[in-house]
């Protein structure tokens, strides 16, 4: 008997892979563009998706998928705005899948749309490691978690185009040392595009705006 | 994390290649993958994960061989490229942060050694 190597070179993400590469398509098919929406729990995400809805994003048509391991809380508060929203169950994966968020955006009218915005679920680790097919990542850290973060989850920044420094409003009452917080992000991502936002008092919202609407150009 | 899903992933792609492999294997006796330092796995529970799974199928008894690939990285700055251990090190020449990083998220099944009769 004798032993022999077999050389393969498989991607060991490749069921993921071949949904995320689905949704390309299907987004390039519509123009659509979807923005993977990544922080940790309590970081705002769902309070800037508001932000949008509330009318600052009312030159945007875009729609939401709300990723959540429990509850359609996040939907409803989206709904009441009158935002198109649905609201995706893991019931325990503490990400989403591209599997998933295919279906989902299969039942969206696409053809009405620009942007689809998925708020993934909130976990600064997972979410970074599975490819849903978004156009780009948008990593979201608030000033009342700590300011190297960054380094400490550098696959989240490291492949986010943007990062959004959220609740600045509440500076004034932390020390939280911003502009260290940016240096971090830099030096994990030197082109990361970092927008300090406050969906309270309205800072860097036009901004972020501004920087989705670039995407589309 | 997510070693148990990863390994389904991979036991899938170890299965299907074995059924390929001519002449026929005997056994499986290891399955070699590649893990980029970014990659947010834990080499205990990926071995682990590898052997509770394979049991009862044609993998069962092989080992799993992991071999980790270092951040590789770019300067945009100066030119140098080298390896590192955390993707926010600096250019070892010029210390600058801005670097194009080239590896350390590879996640492959690079090889299958098996047992064949002479």
């Amino acid at each position: 008997m004798s032993s022999r190597k077999i050389k393969v070179y498989r991607d060991l993400m490749g069921e993921n892979a071949k949904w995320a590469a689905q949704t390309r398509d299907l987004i390039k098919e519509k123009d659509i563009t979807m923005i993977n929406i990544i922080g940790s729990p309590g970081c705002g995400k769902t309070t800037l998706l508001e932000s949008l809805g509330s009318g600052a994003g009312s030159a945007m048509r875009f729609a939401v998928l709300e990723g959540d391991v429990e509850t359609t809380r996040d939907a409803e508060r989206l709904a009441a705005l009158n935002v198109s929203v649905s609201q995706l169950l893991t019931g325990g994966a503490c990400h989403l899948e591209a599997k998933l968020v295919h279906h989902a955006l299969k039942d969206l009218s696409l053809d009405k749309l620009d942007f689809v915005f998925v708020e993934n679920v909130g976990n600064l680790v997972c979410p970074a490691e599975f490819d849903i097919g978004e156009t780009a990542k948008v990593a979201v850290l608030s000033v009342t978690e700590g300011e190297d973060k960054p380094l400490k989850y550098p696959l989240l920044f490291r492949e986010a185009g943007s990062a959004l420094v959220t609740k600045t409003d509440l500076l004034p009452h932390l020390d939280f040392d911003i502009e260290s917080c940016i240096g971090f992000m830099r030096r994990v991502n030197a082109d990361i595009s970092i927008i300090k936002i406050s969906a309270t008092s309205g800072e860097g919202i036009d901004e972020w705006i501004k920087w989705l609407l670039q995407l589309r150009n | 994390m997510h070693e148990f899903s990863i390994c389904e992933g991979l036991l899938d792609a170890v299965l299907s290649e074995m059924k390929r492999v001519r002449p026929p294997a005997r056994r499986l006796l290891k399955t070699r993958v590649v893990v980029g330092a970014m990659r947010q796995i834990v080499p205990d529970s990926l071995i682990f994960a590898y052997q509770s799974l394979t049991k009862g199928t044609a993998a069962e008894g092989s080992s799993l061989d992991i071999v980790p690939a270092p951040v590789s990285a770019k300067c945009r700055q100066c030119g140098w490229q080298g390896k590192g251990g955390h993707p926010s090190f600096q250019c070892g020449q010029c210390k600058s942060y801005d670097l194009d990083i080239e590896g350390g998220t590879e996640l492959y099944l690079e090889s299958l050694e098996v047992e064949q009769d002479e």
